[in-house]
């Protein structure tokens, strides 16, 4: 695996990011977690994790935080060429309906999680979005059969005549 | 004035009735009508003028809508046709008899002729039609002012009206405003008393879980890292990141990037704990009992958070008894900290509450004052913006509380208008939007017997400041 993707986690609540980050910890032999305690952080973190010839996978992010908050945080984020292919979730339990529209009409927001979450539908969350991550990127989807959906992963895989060289 | 057009009428009316005695001719244009008679439409061409000799005739318009009003009744002397005559137009009104009447009728094409054919009668007819169309002026000149005294009349009741209009609507909103504050503290007092019982549950719970826990560790090494995970302090993400690299040389067999993140979690003392012990208990023992400690340990705090929530909410919302107590305003202003912490959030809040005496005055009341006035201050902040609260007395009897951000300030056009009820720079239907808020705050603290004041300050932004009396209960 020499390109490695990134799940990024932003929270600001310290609680509450440990908890999201523990309930992931099943992905994280396959997706390395990077977390941010705000959304001035996480940018620097996305700089980091590209630099170093990786990329970022999936984006869970909460919204009501200090500084800059999560939609505008996505939004930037999308505007941003580069990273525009991750997915981003929003996790929180304070986006009001104009907010929302805004992240989906100008992030494209992939999905939105309110709190309080349950690990089960994290799980299923992320599985499905990482799951569209992979084949949108077209990667080689043998090495996450058994972390991701599998059952979609070899139907891809079966299409599109994808061999595991 | 009328006596004398009386008597003249009376006089002149003498000549007439001696001409026509004295002319067989002139008798010819008698004509007589009875009680009750019509002698035109309203509409229809006159082709006579008449002079009333004797009886009583009335002039009726009959108005757009349909209604009738009796215009004026005329006696004898007076002409009727009068207006069509000089006019040539169609009658004006309808013209009855109130009683048999005796008139004059001269053809309007025949007039000059008969008035030159009968010297004596031309005289005291041209005279008297002047002194008919005198009075009329006369008569027209007081009802133009008598109409103007009455629109102005009008004018000033409508004012009047507008004015009582306008606090009634006032009233009203302020009453719907009250209603909806009350309804709203009912709710949240049911919410925060529903709330508390399960937040105390959780509380209670985790406690004893604690102690549970403590007692079940025979081992001395898990028993102090569990200790150590109660303890434990949340490690922001930067902190996690940088001790993440240290871990990975200080253990480097801990291959999985989730247990490293965990060992970066935990203070040095538990690293210290897993070194010491590596051979007796497993890491992944160790860290999981770590882990438990921080478990119960984050539940105490979320549920102390969530009790101590609701125990401000409560305070906050304190309007059950609408009585005067003796408080301490500042627990007011913490509350209400508290309550708004969700758009304070992204803002830089400075505090400095100094000793107040108490005061006696209604908490639930002067917090909605401190929630207009920071809410106010929220809208019109950006991100990042300052606001200072402070509190201090002036002497023994007085509170002084200032409120003032770093913001745009207020615009003079508006600054004297912000405490009038109705006032508000904000759209329609916005949460706050309703133009009450800060003249509901500028009541309230008029009833705790101060005054608000608001200014520029030269630095930039707006500040409130308001003076409260000290008062026993």
């Amino acid at each position: 695996m020499d390109r490695q993707i990134y799940i990024l986690v932003v929270e600001d609540e310290l609680e509450v990011m440990e908890a999201l980050v523990n309930d992931l910890e099943q992905f994280e032999e396959f997706f390395p977690i990077e977390s941010a305690n705000s959304s001035e952080e996480a940018k620097q973190v996305v700089k980091d994790v590209y630099a170093a010839g990786n990329e970022i996978g999936l984006v869970l992010c909460d919204h009501v935080m200090p500084g800059q908050n999560g939609v505008d945080f996505l939004i930037e984020l999308q505007a941003n060429n580069a990273q525009h292919e991750a997915k981003k979730v929003l996790v929180t339990g304070q986006a009001g309906l104009e907010d929302t529209i805004q992240a989906i009409n100008n992030a494209k927001l992939d999905y939105y999680i309110a709190k309080p979450w349950t690990k089960e539908q994290l799980e299923e969350v992320v599985t499905t979005q990482l799951t569209n991550y992979i084949m949108e990127r077209k990667y080689n989807p043998m090495q996450y059969m058994m972390i991701l959906d599998s059952v979609r992963l070899s139907e891809y895989m079966r299409t599109h005549k994808i061999t595991d060289h | 004035m009328p006596s004398k057009a009386f008597s003249d009428r009376r006089e002149l009316l003498r000549f007439i009735r001696q001409a026509i005695t004295e002319s067989p001719e002139l008798q010819k244009l008698l004509r007589t009508f009875s009680k009750g008679e019509v002698l035109f439409q309203q509409g229809d061409p006159i082709p006579h003028l008449y002079l009333l000799l004797e009886g009583e005739v009335t002039l009726n318009h009959k108005r757009e809508d349909g209604t009738e009003l009796d215009l004026i009744t005329l006696a004898p002397g007076h002409f009727v046709g009068l207006v069509a005559f000089t006019t040539g137009n169609d009658s004006l009104t309808t013209c009855i008899c109130r009683q048999n009447t005796i008139a004059l009728c001269i053809r309007q094409d025949e007039y000059e002729s008969v008035m030159t054919d009968h010297p004596k009668l031309s005289s005291p007819v041209q005279k008297l039609m002047l002194s008919n169309m005198a009075t009329r002026f006369q008569k027209n000149v007081q009802l133009e002012s008598k109409m103007n005294a009455l629109n102005k009349q009008l004018e000033d009741e409508g004012e009047q009206l507008k004015l009582a209009y306008e606090q009634l609507e006032s009233s009203h909103q302020k009453l719907v405003h009250q209603e909806k504050m009350a309804t709203l503290g009912e709710l949240v007092a049911g919410f925060a008393h529903e709330v508390n019982n399960p937040a105390a549950a959780l509380l209670r719970s985790s406690e004893m879980l604690k102690s549970n826990f403590g007692d079940m560790q025979t081992n001395s090494a898990v028993s102090s890292i569990f200790k150590l995970g109660l303890d434990s302090k949340p490690v922001n993400s930067t902190d996690v990141r940088k001790r993440m690299l240290t871990i990975q040389k200080q253990f480097p067999w801990v291959k999985e990037r989730s247990q490293v993140r965990k060992l970066a979690q935990m203070p040095d003392e538990a690293l210290q704990l897993i070194l010491d012990y590596k051979k007796d208990v497993g890491l992944e023992e160790l860290v999981r009992q770590f882990e438990s400690g921080k478990f119960i340990h984050n539940i105490q705090v979320a549920s102390e958070r969530i009790a101590n929530l609701v125990k401000s909410l409560k305070s906050y919302s304190r309007q059950d008894n609408n009585e005067w107590e003796e408080i301490d305003i500042r627990d007011g202003i913490n509350d209400t900290i508290l309550i708004l912490s969700h758009r304070l959030k992204y803002l830089n809040v400075e505090l400095d509450l100094k000793d107040i005496p108490k005061t006696c005055g209604k908490m639930g009341e002067l917090n909605q004052v401190w929630t207009n006035i920071l809410v106010n201050a929220c809208d019109a902040l950006p991100d990042g913006g300052n606001i200072s609260i402070k509190t201090k007395s002036e002497g023994d009897f007085k509170i002084v509380v200032l409120i003032s951000d770093n913001g745009p300030g207020i615009s003079e056009e508006i600054i004297d208008r912000i405490f009038e009820p109705n006032f508000t720079t904000k759209n329609q239907g916005a949460e706050f939007g309703l133009g009450l808020g800060l003249a509901i705050s500028n009541e309230i603290i008029r009833q705790h017997g101060g005054f608000i004041t608001v200014s520029n300050r030269e630095q930039g932004g707006a500040q409130f400041k308001i003076i409260l009396p000290v008062r026993a209960c």
